[in-house]
């Protein structure tokens, strides 16, 4: 349960990092179809289907859609109701950051669809979920160096 | 107290166990709650309003999920149609099918098509002409049905799959008949899985003409629509070029088919001659400023060729233009502003009292976590409560009712009532001070609030929903119904109906 613990903690990390990147190639992609006579309006955004590639970087914006609003948010949950059982030093403690911090940063993501200006802190958010995360990973790695069920004596 | 250390064990195993039920219980709970049945009425569907006005009898209970007793003098939809044996004045034969479009410059998208083409044919009446449309499904494989949107059509001829028909199958035909009392310019699509059906093109324009000719002669109909992300007038993902005269008056009908708004403008002032249909009164040429047509709706333009000769670019959004004359003008950059119809015109009697409100609405568009149809999101609420428990507007044929329409959701969407024209009154607490601003579908933006009122005189069931199909499919719809009217219809069941 430790090593699930861990995995999920570097999962959470990992789905930051391809939040990042999808955002990076959506701007990217987005521009240069622009550039190339693309029309960018609502009309465009929302005739977005799958299977088509209506805007540039559409691909970008829909992982992060998904993986923001679906994938992260599961896996968070998941990540806390393993931290009741994993006996992790701390880990229910770490989960919950993690999970609190989670749920600022969809709000954030959320909210900035009213308020551009929050998209600032959604990136900020973003690199605070990151450590947190990895945080709660290394709390099973520097744990793992002791066993608990054999008697500090013994390392004597 | 110290635990023993046996009742420190079950602890342990059980804490863990309570949390995650703790946890889990009552998303399950949320889970469970949000399902459908296979087969549903659209009138049990969420909770009655009636908006402050009297209870119509037999009326005097909410409809969440339970059957409706039968009232005493009940109407079923089907019965709300023309009877009369008269002969049509205006017939069509329309043919379904699933096919590969060619769009023109090397585009191709499968899709759908109405006798062989997307848009489907141009249908033109003249005003008070019986139109009978005969449509068949050749190839569409979950079915279809038409809509005549805008066109306050009886509601037997409305065209929802599920609540005023079944949707028609393959190797099926429906006759559609109504008479065309409303001038000006609309559309036909299908409201059977409308997101899908639509986005591949099953749709085309519905012109009704006025008795007396219009004061334009030449009369230009730019259906714009984006297949698989190429932008297209008419089917064609090029300009519409149009021959016109030096001084010729030219109106452009320009109907967005999308979800989503676009703006359109041109290279010299034009006026906005209607808005979904409804002519303006009184309006003046703009020559800084764009026109805003959201997802559904329609707007008119009006332009007079220059004398000298030289050619009109109308740009219907920045990726598709119709071009007058002989020429091939730049492409004009969009103006800054966008031309605001709340005090556009000059003003007019609306032929009802809004003070005199028989009843008050209240249509809140919010969003919020949740499941919808057993499956988690974040969606669409009406009234802060999520699709199927959204409000059912219930009215009383002949009352005057006032609904007032925010959106809270941080996204525009275009709200749609079916069968019925409403004016606004106000938007954001400014009262209208133009021409009457009649509207089908009205682009309500994030955080703006909209008064708007109807007369209720079109007895049926009449889906009140957003005309982001894609927001529709998510579950952002409701219903206006009539005390007494029930429907033999019902959403889901053997015929696969899904308007959305």
């Amino acid at each position: 349960m430790k090593s699930v613990y861990r995995v999920f903690a570097f999962l959470i990390a990992a789905g930051v990092a391809l939040q990042a990147a999808a955002m990076a190639y959506a701007v990217f992609g987005l521009v240069k179809w622009i550039d190339e006579g693309g029309t960018l309006d609502k009309a465009a955004i929302t005739a977005a289907r799958e299977g088509a590639t209506p805007i540039g970087g559409e691909v970008g914006f829909s992982t992060h859609g998904t993986v923001g609003m679906m994938v992260m948010p599961a896996i968070v949950l998941l990540f806390l109701i393993f931290s009741f059982f994993a006996k992790v030093p701390g880990g229910i403690k770490w989960a919950l950051i993690v999970f609190g911090v989670t749920i600022v940063q969809v709000a954030l993501g959320l909210f900035a669809h009213d308020i551009a200006g929050l998209g600032w802190l959604h990136g900020v958010n973003a690199l605070i979920l990151f450590g947190v995360a990895v945080s709660a990973a290394l709390r099973v790695r520097t744990d793992s160096s002791v066993d608990e069920r054999v008697p500090a004596t013994a390392y004597r | 107290m110290r635990l023993t250390d046996a009742t420190r064990n079950r602890l342990r195993v059980a804490l863990p166990i309570v949390l995650t039920v703790g946890l889990l219980a009552p998303m399950a709970y949320a889970w469970q709650a949000s399902l459908v049945p296979d087969s549903y009425a659209a009138t049990a569907m969420g909770s009655v309003d009636f908006g402050g006005g009297p209870v119509p009898p037999g009326q005097g209970h909410t409809g969440a999920g339970g059957p409706h007793a039968p009232a005493a003098g009940t109407i079923s939809v089907d019965d709300l149609r023309d009877k009369s044996t008269r002969a049509a004045d205006v017939r069509i034969d329309l043919v379904a099918r699933q096919q590969e479009l060619d769009l023109g410059g090397g585009h191709s998208v499968a899709g759908y098509s109405l006798n062989g083409t997307s848009p489907g044919p141009t249908i033109t009446a003249v005003q008070g002409q019986l139109v009978e449309v005969r449509a068949r499904n050749e190839s569409v494989a979950a079915g279809i049905a038409l809509h005549w949107h805008g066109l306050d059509v009886p509601n037997a001829m409305d065209g929802v799959a599920g609540v005023t028909q079944d949707g028609i199958g393959v190797g099926e035909s429906f006759t559609y008949r109504f008479v065309a009392d409303d001038v000006g310019t609309y559309w036909y699509h299908s409201h059977q899985l409308s997101d899908v059906q639509v986005a591949g093109g099953l749709f085309g324009a519905l012109v009704v003409l006025p008795r007396r000719k219009i004061a334009e002669t030449t009369d230009v109909i730019a259906v714009e629509h984006t297949y698989g992300g190429v932008r297209t007038l008419n089917g064609r993902a090029e300009d519409l070029h149009v021959d016109a005269d030096p001084g010729e008056r030219v109106r452009v009908r320009v109907v967005n088919t999308d979800n989503g708004s676009i703006q359109a403008w041109a290279n010299i002032p034009f006026a906005l001659l209607a808005i979904d249909g409804t002519e303006v009164n009184a309006p003046a040429p703009v020559g800084d400023q764009s026109v805003a047509v959201t997802g559904g709706a329609r707007a008119d333009l009006g332009v007079t060729m220059p004398a000298d000769g030289s050619p009109v670019r109308v740009q219907v959004s920045r990726g598709a233009a119709v071009v007058l004359g002989a020429g091939n003008p730049p492409v004009p950059p969009q103006p800054p502003r966008i031309l605001d119809p709340l005090s556009y015109g000059q003003p007019a009697g609306l032929g009802f009292d809004p003070a005199e409100a028989d009843r008050r609405f209240v249509y809140t568009v919010g969003r919020r976590p949740g499941f919808v149809r057993g499956k988690p999101g974040l969606w669409w609420s009406i009234n802060s409560r999520l699709y199927p428990f959204v409000p059912m507007y219930m009215v009383s044929e002949g009352d005057v009712v006032v609904m007032t329409i925010t959106n809270r959701s941080g996204e525009a969407h275009p709200m749609h009532l079916h069968g019925h024209h409403a004016v606004v009154l106000a938007r954001n607490g400014v009262a209208a001070t133009g021409s009457p601003w009649w509207f089908d579908t009205l682009n309500v933006l994030d955080d703006e609030t909209y008064e708007v009122a109807f007369v209720a005189d079109n007895p049926g069931i009449w889906m009140d929903h957003c005309h982001n199909l894609t927001h529709a499919a998510q579950g952002m719809v409701a219903h206006l119904m009539y005390a007494g009217v029930t429907t033999p219809y019902a959403l889901g069941g053997r015929a696969g109906n899904a308007p959305e």
